[in-house]
């Protein structure tokens, strides 16, 4: 699959081209780790050594895509990636298997579940302060969390997606794309569960994040 | 998405009564009842090939390992 999209430019605020694609490879992992990881890790450095509170400090430096080489190719996983000005934006992977609502009216119910998603370093503000420079790219999460929606629709699931929330993070999943935070889970290193009910997704799709 | 492909599947009254219960209990189609199976049962298999291991722990606490052919 893929699909034509847009992202916004963060500065003009004008809407750019950019494509949305699951033919996600190993290629794509090694680029995270040649062109963001760096940024990441430089980024958090500079915050941490100038003070900046915890909670903004990037959480997700030590991530390495590489690790889930061997998961392209389990059904039960997928994966998509954005790409714009020639340049890797966004990843994600997602199950599809195995994970069911806790908002108590979804109980036992199948959802989709967005086990990473990471936008390019360049598009993350807290960031860019760090490092004296501008955003790229606005949207790419929403739109990263728009195609899980759709993901789960296609799998007969109604839009249902959850996902545990780096603390960096929880503010753009509750308050942005609305999804209702259901409590701290004590086996995921007490991350915020947060969920998509069928109607919540469909008001997402339809009425676009806050 | 992917293109999807046609396939017929014979299934017993037995098999074919699973298959509706757990469809209505789960709120997905039959079809995407199997496509669930055939995801989990890939997923097992896979890391049962690499040396993992599938435990069920029941409410006592007590394990007990699960043997998929």
């Amino acid at each position: 699959m893929r699909a034509q999209i847009q992202i916004v430019d963060w500065v003009t605020r004008e809407p750019v081209e950019a494509e949305l694609f699951d033919e996600v490879t190993v290629e794509h992992f090694l680029e995270t780790q040649k062109e963001w990881r760096p940024v990441v890790v430089e980024a958090a450095k500079k915050m941490v050594h100038s003070g900046s509170p915890r909670e903004v400090v990037p959480r997700h430096f030590h991530w390495d895509w590489t690790d889930k080489e061997p998961d392209l190719r389990i059904l039960a996983f997928s994966f998509f990636g954005m790409r714009a000005r020639g340049k890797l934006q966004g990843l994600m992977k997602l199950e599809s298997v195995g994970r069911s609502g806790r908002i108590a009216s979804q109980k036992g119910k199948p959802l989709t579940y967005v086990d990473y998603l990471e936008t390019a370093p360049w598009n993350i503000k807290p960031l860019m302060q760090a490092l004296g420079r501008s955003p790229e790219f606005a949207a790419v999460g929403t739109r990263l969390i728009e195609a899980a929606v759709r993901k789960s629709l296609d799998e007969g699931f109604k839009g249902r997606l959850a996902l545990h929330s780096l603390s960096t993070s929880e503010r753009f999943y509750l308050d942005v794309c609305g999804m209702t935070a259901v409590g701290r889970d004590p086996a995921k290193q007490n991350l915020l569960w947060c969920e998509f009910t069928p109607e919540q997704a469909e008001r997402f799709l339809n009425e676009g994040a806050a | 998405m992917n293109s999807k492909k046609t396939m017929t599947l014979n299934l017993t009254d037995q098999e074919m009564r699973v298959l509706e219960d757990l469809s209505n209990q789960k709120e997905l189609s039959k079809t995407a009842i199997l496509r669930q199976a055939l995801r989990l049962y890939q997923l097992v298999d896979v890391k049962l090939a690499e040396g993992g291991k599938l435990f069920f722990e029941d409410q006592k606490k007590e394990k007990a390992e699960l043997m998929v052919l």
